[in-house]
């Protein structure tokens, strides 16, 4: 026995050997590639918020090879909202890495820590607000207003329940959001996505059920599931993964998502999504950099200028006419014709709502977002800060 | 006469073994972790070889890689010497990663509610540091009683214990402690409750040095580490010889949580910089490997903890380097680990085959 583990020894010495020679023929003698890292939460296979981000980076990175650009993405997946994501920064950073994009809101505490150690080193904290305030000029922020895009998806949504209501399946238009934390990121999109909803079918009603974290399958789909229970015919997210599309499909009623088209998920129930589109930012933001440009600390990327999306309308379970109803409205939007937060839309406790109740105390930049008729949203940060309480929508925890 | 049937293969106990024969075995283990470890990288579509090269390099190739590694390793040795006590008593406390957790929430306390308020940082350091021990022992003495008065399992025991824990945090995170509302995030601390670096890393590391040599001191010259050793020997014995097992057993799971505990606080107050449910993140799982492997040794518990923290760092560098996912290189370090655990078994029996049974008859 001992023989034979000799054997097996110097056999793989003089393989190491080969190998490590092998290597060093390989080598290539060219310019090393402008490294750009990226910490992302999840991996590809949640299907959505992580994969739409990867998507929107890996295209961005074509583009600038395609114009002659030596860049280099080196990922960091399935990252915790813990001193983990220090250690990935720090990483990259050793690595050579020129630029790291972050792209969890639970992130950014701990890539300003590391921020500090590498000065040269720009650092984007993806839809969280502390980059811009911290007197680093190496850290970033960037976000859209993606609720402009959940208010075109709730109005596919509001437009489906109306035809559920006339042909008599539903009694009550009730919609069910399964949201990850109850703090304003999350608290202004469901609001936008409501007042579309509203903006259709005024009778509708929304619960909402947080399930305290961005990424669980299960977790989400048990959430869908109790909503479901509860009575709502159309689903809703702001959570990462599909399976809210899937718990809605069993159940036989209806679902809007997020980040990614759904509908390969939830053929039969999943009528659009909204989602962010990263590309324009990354590519301008890399470009930027190798061009010797500074780039804006904060970002807001819009509807019109192509940062917020939705995606392709499922015409085989969508209402009829949704199609030309929803251009019409991403029209007026862009124009500035419908406002998503229009005061006279929507009330707080009974009254129209006050930039006290409105806008969260807690955001990096504070300011009166209230006038004109009109809460403005993303006007002072990229990160959202609407934070006010909608009447017609009921939150059944709030534990987070 | 009726024959008996042999079994292929036979284990008999060694009664000795000569040191460098263990030493060679143990070598070899890693030499045979380290082939069956090529399977898995080769599966992801990689050289073993040049993934081999990129995890030493990726572990301490560069400074800054080595403190990123040292950094890993703090909390696994700490660790390690805080249950070392208990494992020689036979006292099977897997509850660590609670022990920490609670020295963790303790020690946060003051750094939550002291911290903005100005306290100098050497007191804070000295509050903090006592508050983690304080947590870890409480979290300690708990089981430990229960084991002493009514015989319980320690080992679900403890095990229950870091679940409670772990719990609290969340609860924190959510409730009183929550930062912004919603976020389920606590604020980093303040720079007075946070600990300074030394050589480029947090100065946690002179601290479990130091507690390598206490403990050293307290397990083989003192009355309690002699205790302790008899106890984990023979429980009869410690009862005939006159020694109260019940308190001995408290007594040493606080101290085991007490150390827990600082590892706790080390953690928040200088690596993390705050308090989140994963603090413990599985080290008081793997410091049980570290403990055992080096056979409870103080001092090769900082080679062993070196050790797993190299494997980490390098594993985690593989990912970055050659896209091998991260999972890949933790399967590698499971057959490791694996390895060197099976090998100790290797060094206590030998095996024997049919054959040379025959051959003896």
């Amino acid at each position: 026995m001992k023989k034979s583990l000799i054997i097996l020894l110097v056999v793989c010495l003089a393989a190491a050997t080969m190998f490590v020679s092998c290597k060093k023929e390989a080598k290539a003698e060219a310019k090393p590639a402008t490294k750009i890292g990226f910490v992302v939460i999840n991996d590809e296979s949640d299907q959505g918020y992580t994969w739409n981000f990867m998507n929107g980076m890996t295209a961005a990175m074509e583009k600038l090879k395609a114009e002659g650009y030596n860049v280099e993405l080196v990922v960091k997946r399935n990252t915790t909202e813990s001193a983990i994501c220090k250690d990935y920064n720090i990483e990259l950073a050793d690595e050579g890495c020129k630029i790291i994009f972050n792209n969890s809101y639970g992130f950014e505490p701990y890539m300003l820590e590391a921020a500090k150690e590498y000065p040269d080193v720009k650092f984007v904290g993806m839809t969280n607000c502390g980059g811009q305030v911290d007197n680093n000029p190496n850290t970033y922020n960037a976000f859209a207003s993606i609720y402009e895009g959940r208010y075109i998806a709730g109005v596919a949504a509001g437009m489906k329940l109306n035809q559920l209501l006339s042909e008599g399946k539903i009694k009550a238009p009730v919609v069910g959001y399964v949201g990850a934390f109850s703090f304003a990121e999350v608290i202004s999109g469901m609001s936008g996505y409501f007042l579309g909803i509203r903006s259709v079918c005024p009778s509708a009603t929304m619960k909402v059920y947080f399930v305290g974290t961005w990424g669980d399958a299960t977790l989400e789909e048990a959430a869908a599931k109790a909503l479901i229970d509860q009575g709502c015919v159309m689903i809703s997210q702001h959570s990462d993964t599909t399976s809210p599309a899937l718990a809605a499909q069993k159940a036989g009623v209806f679902h809007t998502g997020y980040n990614t088209d759904m509908t390969h998920a939830a053929p039969d129930a999943s009528l659009i999504s909204c989602r962010i589109n990263w590309e324009p930012y990354f590519y301008t933001f890399i470009k930027n950099y190798l061009d010797g440009k500074d780039n804006t600390p904060d970002y807001t990327g819009t509807l019109a200028e192509g940062a917020v999306a939705v995606t392709e309308l499922n015409e085989k379970i969508a209402a009829p006419g949704t199609k030309a109803k929803l251009a019409e409205v991403e029209a007026d939007l862009k124009s500035g014709k419908i406002k998503v937060f229009d005061l006279s839309k929507f009330t707080i406790q009974g009254k129209e709502g006050t930039n006290e109740a409105m806008y969260d105390s807690f955001a990096a930049v504070q300011g009166n977002a209230t006038y004109g008729g009109e809460f403005h949203e993303s006007e002072f940060q990229s990160a959202p800060y609407f934070v006010g309480n909608i009447d017609g929508i009921e939150w059944l925890n709030a534990a987070y | 006469m009726k024959e008996v049937k042999t079994p292929l293969i036979r284990l008999a106990k060694r009664d000795g073994i000569d040191p460098r024969k263990a030493w060679a075995i143990r070598i070899g283990s890693i030499f045979v972790a380290l082939i069956l470890g090529m399977i898995p990288i080769m599966l992801a579509g990689q050289n073993p070889f040049v993934s081999y090269g990129v995890i030493v390099n990726g572990a301490l190739g560069k400074a800054s890689y080595i403190r990123q590694t040292v950094k890993r390793a703090i909390p696994l040795l700490g660790c390690a010497l805080a249950i070392a006590p208990c494992f020689k008593m036979r006292f099977w406390n897997i509850g660590a990663e609670g022990q920490i957790t609670m020295g963790a929430i303790f020690a946060s306390y003051f750094a939550i509610h002291l911290g903005p308020k100005g306290v100098p940082a050497f007191l804070m350091f000295i509050i903090m540091c006592l508050a983690g021990a304080l947590g870890g022992a409480i979290w300690g003495f708990i089981p430990g009683f229960f084991k002493a008065k009514y015989n319980t399992n320690e080992t679900l025991f403890t095990l229950m214990m870091n679940y409670i824990a772990i719990g609290i945090v969340r609860w924190l995170q959510g409730g009183p402690w929550e930062g912004r509302p919603g976020t389920q995030i606590i604020p980093m601390f303040t720079e007075n409750a946070r600990l300074p670096n030394v050589f480029g890393i947090y100065c946690g590391w002179i601290v479990v040095l130091i507690m390598v040599v206490l403990v050293h001191i307290y397990m083989n010259f003192t009355k309690h580490g002699y205790e302790v050793a008899v106890i984990g020997d023979s429980e009869n014995t410690a009862r005939y010889a006159g020694m109260n097992v019940g308190w001995i057993m408290m007594r040493t799971m606080i101290l085991s949580g007490a150390i827990c505990g600082i590892v706790g606080w080390m953690l928040v107050s200088g690596a993390n910089g705050t308090l989140n449910s994963d603090v413990a993140g599985g080290v008081g799982f793997t410091a049980i490997t570290v403990a055992w492997l080096s056979q409870l040794n103080s001092f090769a518990m900082i080679a062993i903890a070196m050790m797993l923290a190299i494997i980490g760092k390098g594993s985690a560098t593989l990912q970055t380097k050659l896209d091998v996912p991260a999972s890949v290189a933790e399967i590698v370090s499971g057959i490791l680990l694996f390895c060197m655990l099976a090998c100790e078994f290797f060094i206590n029996y030998r095996i024997i085959f049919r054959h040379k049974k025959e051959a003896e008859v």
